[in-house]
């Protein structure tokens, strides 16, 4: 009776948000594929050219370097975040004096929105004008000083460092509900024996968060795949292509060029690259489920 | 087991005392967030840990008393003095500039209206689609599920131009009413996730109960169902209103008249305009203005905010 009449609020209840999902998610995806196989002329017919644009696409030298930057972004992003992620996790699980304000200043630049952080990162990257290179003068060590964002060596790493300090709040309240989760018996047991904090850290707990860390880097991977906001806003991909991804190339086909197909095609490439990437990682980093 | 452990221990090293013990072994239980349990006593390895906190604090009050400063000196100032040397005046003149002049009381409304509305409407479409998700068991509910979890991981922004396309043969496109609906759909994925999540935590005997009473599905889900959703719904919906109010991409994509701009992207806008003009203070005030009040409220919402982003990613 009761499973009876359940099923039939089952339409009436999904509907409103399954419309908006078809409409603004699904169609757009399915359309992405479709537009993907043709060619569009400056006139604006479509003109079906099977994986012609996919062809293309392998010997397109702006592409491939979009592809290396992102991936570059990944890594140098993931290296940037988890060390010091995991570090300041670790010093918020000791209890100490005015948690609650660090926590605060910790987690702050992430409720803050992207343009706000890109604009405000922009000035202190400033040569001049900005913060860094006159505090880094002021401390004799000018010599360190460079045009962040101006220098094709330094642009992708000092964009990819403001990503990764307007976000790290995020990973370090997941990493502390991580740590926080973790068995205190087995942690005290290790005292006892007399382990240090530090071998603590690295021989019990980050194995214990064995799958926390690797569900962490996949979300890692999906989110910088994805940049767009901070390049567009703090570079718009120069100097010299040094900080063109994916997200920002395809923007720039799309709407400077006209070439939708073309840019549906890097994103269909772009999307089935993050899903092998993920399903790989998943797959090298799986440890048998620990239960605690 | 235990008893032999222990002899092995004492046959081993009967005269040294065991290592911990300048303190009682402390049982910590599950340890709460702003409790309030005693700290811990200090130790000289945490002198590491307050060190490295401390330099983040520093380093980031640092860079907004520097925003700060700069909103308050002229755009002489900015360009002659030295980044460190404080503002001659006051100068909240420049504030009210930002506010009127570049128009940053109008974006900030568009970003009150568009991220309300779009929060509501994501909610509440999600909170009514959970249920059945959740609780009603139907034939391909795990298909269903798994597209709307397929989102989670999609890339969104690599459909860009069909959506562009579809907004544009609905009229929806530069409109306020298109960008509610387009950040609404985009909230989905993680609301659905979190609210599917928690309702599938209360008892069974809940619906049970209330049909034998004689409410219909409908009904309980609002009278019964809903009501201890609170927690859950709190969660989504500041989540929700976090990302809305700081989305940058559609509003770039979909918004091109000024008076329709949300926060985001008019602060963007003023940004470009500022490397090319010579109107810097403004845009540092117009900076400020749109920090501080997120500030203030994240200040207050803390716990919340931070528990709702643990509710969504992790079990338990």
């Amino acid at each position: 009776m009761l499973r009876k009449a359940q099923r039939r609020i089952i339409v009436p209840f999904l509907l409103p948000a399954f419309a908006l999902l078809a409409l603004f998610f699904l169609y757009p995806l399915f359309r992405t594929i479709d537009l993907s196989l043709n060619e569009f002329s400056r006139t604006g017919t479509m003109t079906f050219v099977g994986t012609d644009q996919y062809e293309r696409l392998v010997g397109d030298p702006d592409f491939a370097s979009s592809l290396k930057n992102t991936f570059l972004l990944t890594i140098i992003g993931a290296l940037m975040l988890f060390p010091p992620a995991i570090t300041i996790a670790w010093a918020l699980s000791h209890r100490l004096r005015g948690e609650r304000f660090f926590r605060f200043f910790v987690f702050a630049p992430v409720v803050l929105s992207v343009a706000v952080v890109s604009i405000m990162w922009k000035f202190l990257y400033h040569p001049t004008l900005g913060l860094i290179n006159p505090t880094l003068e002021g401390l004799g060590l000018g010599a360190l000083a460079k045009t962040w964002l101006g220098d094709p060596a330094t642009a992708l790493a000092a964009v990819t460092f403001v990503s990764v300090w307007h976000g790290i709040g995020i990973w370090v309240v997941l990493l502390c509900a991580g740590f926080e989760r973790l068995p205190t018996d087995v942690l005290e047991a290790a005292r006892i024996d007399g382990a240090g904090e530090g071998r603590i850290l690295f021989s019990i707990m980050l194995p214990m968060l064995a799958d926390l860390l690797r569900m962490l880097l996949v979300l890692w991977v999906v989110q910088s795949f994805q940049a767009f906001a901070f390049i567009y806003i703090m570079t718009g991909g120069g100097p010299f292509g040094s900080t063109e991804t994916v997200g920002t190339l395809m923007y720039r086909v799309a709407f400077d060029q006209a070439d939708f197909g073309y840019a549906a095609a890097m994103g269909v490439v772009l999307v089935v690259l993050m899903l092998v990437l993920a399903k790989v990682l998943n797959k090298v980093m799986k440890r048998d489920e620990l239960q605690y | 087991m235990t008893n032999s452990s222990t002899d092995v221990i004492q046959k081993d090293a009967p005269m040294s005392p065991p290592p911990a013990v300048e303190e009682p072994v402390q049982r910590r239980k599950r340890r709460r967030r702003g409790s309030t349990e005693p700290r811990a006593p200090f130790r000289t390895y945490h002198l590491f840990f307050y060190l490295l906190l401390g330099s983040i604090v520093v380093s980031t009050a640092s860079a907004f008393a520097w925003v700060f400063n700069v909103s308050m000196k002229t755009n002489r100032e900015f360009l002659a003095t030295s980044p460190w040397e404080l503002a001659e005046g006051w100068r909240w003149e420049n504030y009210a500039n930002a506010w009127s002049g570049a128009n940053i009381g109008a974006y900030f409304g568009n970003s009150l209206v568009v991220t309300l509305t779009a929060t509501a409407v994501g909610v509440a479409v999600s909170v009514v689609a959970a249920y059945p998700l959740a609780r009603v068991q139907f034939r391909f509910s795990g298909v269903v599920l798994a597209v709307f979890l397929m989102g989670l991981m999609i890339p969104w922004m690599v459909t860009f131009a069909p959506l562009y396309n579809l907004m544009q043969d609905f009229g929806l496109l530069d409109s306020r009413i298109g960008l509610i609906l387009v950040y609404a759909t985009y909230n989905l994925p993680f609301n659905v996730f979190v609210l599917t999540g928690f309702m599938k935590t209360l008892p069974y005997e809940l619906e049970e109960a209330a049909a034998i009473d004689g409410a219909s599905p409908t009904r309980t889900f609002f009278s019964v169902i809903l009501p201890l959703m609170g927690p859950g719904v709190a969660s989504v919906a500041i989540i929700s209103f976090l990302q809305n109010w700081n989305e940058f991409f559609y509003a770039l994509l979909l918004i091109h008249t000024p008076e329709k701009m949300t926060l985001p992207l008019g602060l963007f806008q003023l940004g470009q305009a500022a490397n090319y003009g010579t109107n810097w203070v403004t845009l540092f005030a117009g900076m400020m203005m749109t920090v501080v009040p997120v500030l203030l409220a994240f200040a207050l919402l803390q716990k919340q905010i931070t528990k709702g982003l643990t509710v969504g990613a992790l079990k338990g």
